[in-house]
């Protein structure tokens, strides 16, 4: 990684502008806690000078010049760390444990100043210290001064200082070592996440990100992004299923078609067929094929979508209702007994087209294979779980058991069921309908066999409540 | 009657328009949404049979500019596009009807002389008469030659359908969507043996049938 494009990585950036404010802290603080301390220690020596000062003073007004000094060679030997000088009123060093005053000349009055000493220190290395005093001029003419050395703040000072700058460098070293570290990872993941990406824009859509178990945010994105490719390889694999199945499911009735058209042809060339018979034959299979067509792609649009396009909520009640009503005449004519039982006020969010379809083509079943003196019974109700339950019951020869789930696939006919006319997807229909609303189809057996009738089917749409 | 046709496919246009004029309508036909504008200027028609989709100006845009300009032809619009939100969409681009291709030309004759006849009858009416059949649509009632003639509710939704467009052939699809207002193929004819029920209460008994049956079409009320 080249500095600058190590420049260009977020993590690395960020690490930087988070060391540059923790460095302008850090000085921050240490300023402001040297100028406080400085302050301090300034305030303190000036009180304590002040203080020996009064001391002094009274000293020399009861006992003069004479018991002034010696207060002042009192003090230096009694342990006092003071500093002091006393010097005559024509400025002559007296007495004190300084060789000249720092203050310059012979002021009126009082001055103070600040100023350094060179001592050695317990290693016996020469130091300078700061120091500050002031000078009184005492009533006799005689100058006084006393000062107050600022070592141990000083000394604290810079230890403090030492120790900041010393955190200072170990947190910009660990933070820039940690920021690149970092970055690299980072950039580590991206890398597998550029590398996909640039596959699948190549037309890899099998490209997928590895996973590093960290459980870390990018970690997650590589998630989100491997499942958004699982959906849309999914999308595309049901679009070419879609594709696949119409062309599977069209190519055998339109060959029956062509044949069918071109033997008529033979027949009306060789003088022998009704012309308007074989035209109005190939027109109603025209028909049936265009609906064969249209439910195939209904069926194949229902599971590639895998929901329907038109949702709304409304009262299925109604709808079986509606259905029932359709319906019944039919089953009456070809001498069925039909029932319906609805219950009221069952709200789903659904295709009402769709479900109506689903609902037809359940009846038209019961219908279709139940002999003249059965019965067909349609029951629309809520079950304890909340879903919506549509089935139709009917007393015909049902359907084997093990056959139940093979009769829902596309155009399959059981054997005795094909002298009716269908298609051999009304089913297959009806459990895409289902599916696409989130709920089941189930196939039973009907109310068992009696009487030459039965045992009958009951097939159930279970759909999940709005 | 006369028919705008505005459809680009020009082999099916063809197919309507002899379909039209052998039920004995004329027809004119536009290859698209800005000639059938011009068109529909130029001259006045009866129902507009409108494709949906086309180059240049499309069949929705083509009746919503119509509809502005205060044209209230009838319209019918042709579509390949099945799903509901289509349909609403072409209902409320200001089409009247609509029609999803592959459609039987019976199928399309219908609909278009009911478009027609519906704007002739614009007025609100309480009662109809077809023949010697009567109904109030207040006292929801029925008689024909003075005998009272009992319905069920829908039969009288169904009668009502046929008498308002009495002498035209309507089409099992036209009164699944227009009597029971559902979009569905009901694989049988369960139609068919609602029209036989209505049939054996409003014929049964007198000399000549009203309800008469259109071979490869549907059904027609007769005075």
């Amino acid at each position: 990684m080249r500095i600058a494009s190590l420049f260009r990585r977020t993590p690395f950036r960020l690490t930087v502008l988070f060391l540059a404010l923790f460095t302008t802290a850090a000085a921050s603080v240490l300023t402001y806690v040297y100028l406080a301390s400085a302050h301090e220690a300034r305030v303190q020596a000036e009180q304590a000078v002040d203080a020996k000062l009064q001391a002094l003073r009274a000293i020399y007004a009861s006992r003069g010049v004479a018991g002034l000094n010696q207060a002042l060679i009192e003090r230096a030997t009694g342990g006092d760390d003071g500093l002091f000088l006393l010097r005559s009123a024509s400025g002559e060093r007296v007495t004190g444990n300084l060789e000249a005053s720092p203050i310059e000349g012979l002021p009126d009055g009082e001055a103070s100043t600040s100023f350094t000493l060179t001592e050695a220190n317990d290693a016996g290395r020469l130091v300078k210290i700061t120091a500050w005093g002031r000078e009184v001029r005492l009533s006799g003419g005689e100058r006084l001064f006393v000062g107050e050395d600022m070592a141990s703040g000083q000394a604290f000072l810079a230890r403090l200082s030492e120790g900041l700058w010393g955190a200072a460098a170990l947190v910009f070293l660990l933070g820039l070592s940690g920021g690149l570290i970092l970055s690299r990872q980072v950039e580590r993941g991206m890398a597998a996440l550029n590398t996909a990406v640039e596959a699948v824009r190549a037309g890899d859509l099998n490209a997928r990100i590895p996973l590093r178990k960290s459980g870390d945010e990018l970690d997650e994105l590589a998630q989100g992004l491997n499942l958004m490719l699982d959906r849309l390889q999914q999308s595309m694999a049901n679009l070419r299923h879609v594709g696949d199945a119409i062309a599977h499911d069209l190519r055998t009735p339109l060959t029956r078609l062509r044949a069918r058209l071109e033997s008529a042809l033979i027949e009306v060339e060789a003088g022998r067929g009704d012309p308007v018979q074989a035209l109005s034959t190939a027109l109603s299979e025209t028909d049936s094929l265009l609906k064969t067509f249209n439910t195939v792609l209904a069926i194949a649009r229902l599971q590639a979508a895998r929901e329907t396009p038109d949702k709304t909520v409304f009262d299925a009640a109604e709808l079986a209702a509606d259905m029932a009503e359709l319906y019944e005449p039919a089953a009456e004519d070809k001498g069925l007994e039909f029932a319906a039982e609805v219950e009221k006020g069952l709200m789903i969010q659904g295709d009402r087209a769709f479900l109506a379809q689903a609902l037809a083509n359940i009846l038209d079943n019961a219908i279709k294979y139940t002999p003249a003196g059965g019965a067909v019974m349609l029951r629309a109700r809520r079950r304890s779980t909340g879903e919506v339950e549509f089935s139709a019951t009917d007393t015909g020869p049902g359907v084997p058991r093990d056959e139940r789930a093979r009769v829902l696939q596309r155009f399959v006919r059981l054997e005795n069921s094909r002298s009716e006319p269908g298609s051999g997807l009304g089913l297959s229909l009806v459990q895409a309908v289902a599916e696409a609303h989130g709920g089941t189809i189930r196939l039973d057996e009907g109310p068992g066999a009696f009487g030459g009738y039965g045992p009958g089917l009951r097939v159930a749409i279970l759909l999940p409540p709005a | 009657m006369r028919i705008l046709i505005v459809e680009d496919d020009v082999e099916a246009a063809e197919a309507m328009c002899r379909g039209l004029v052998a039920s004995g309508h004329q027809c004119v036909v536009a290859a698209d949404g800005a000639y059938g504008l011009k068109e529909a200027g130029d001259s006045d028609f009866d129902v507009y049979v409108v494709d949906r989709m086309m180059p240049r100006l499309d069949g929705l845009a083509m009746v919503e500019t119509l509809r502005r300009t205060g044209d209230q032809t009838p319209v019918l619009f042709l579509s390949a596009l099945g799903e509901v939100d289509d349909r609403v969409a072409g209902l409320k681009a200001g089409g009247d009807d609509y029609l999803v291709k592959p459609y039987a030309l019976s199928e399309l004759v219908a609909r278009v002389e009911a478009l027609a006849r519906r704007r002739e009858t614009g007025s609100v009416q309480t009662v109809l008469k077809v023949g010697d059949l009567e109904m109030d649509l207040i006292a929801r009632s029925v008689h024909r030659a003075g005998q009272e003639i009992d319905l069920q509710p829908r039969e009288f939704q169904l009668l009502e359908f046929l008498m308002r467009h009495a002498g035209q052939s309507v089409t099992r699809t036209m009164l699944l969507e227009k009597v029971w207002e559902y979009h569905f193929d009901p694989q049988t004819n369960v139609i068919d043996v609602h029209i036989s029920r209505l049939r054996s209460k409003i014929d049964k008994g007198f000399d000549r049938a009203m309800l008469q049956t259109v071979r490869g079409a549907g059904y027609r009320l007769e005075a």
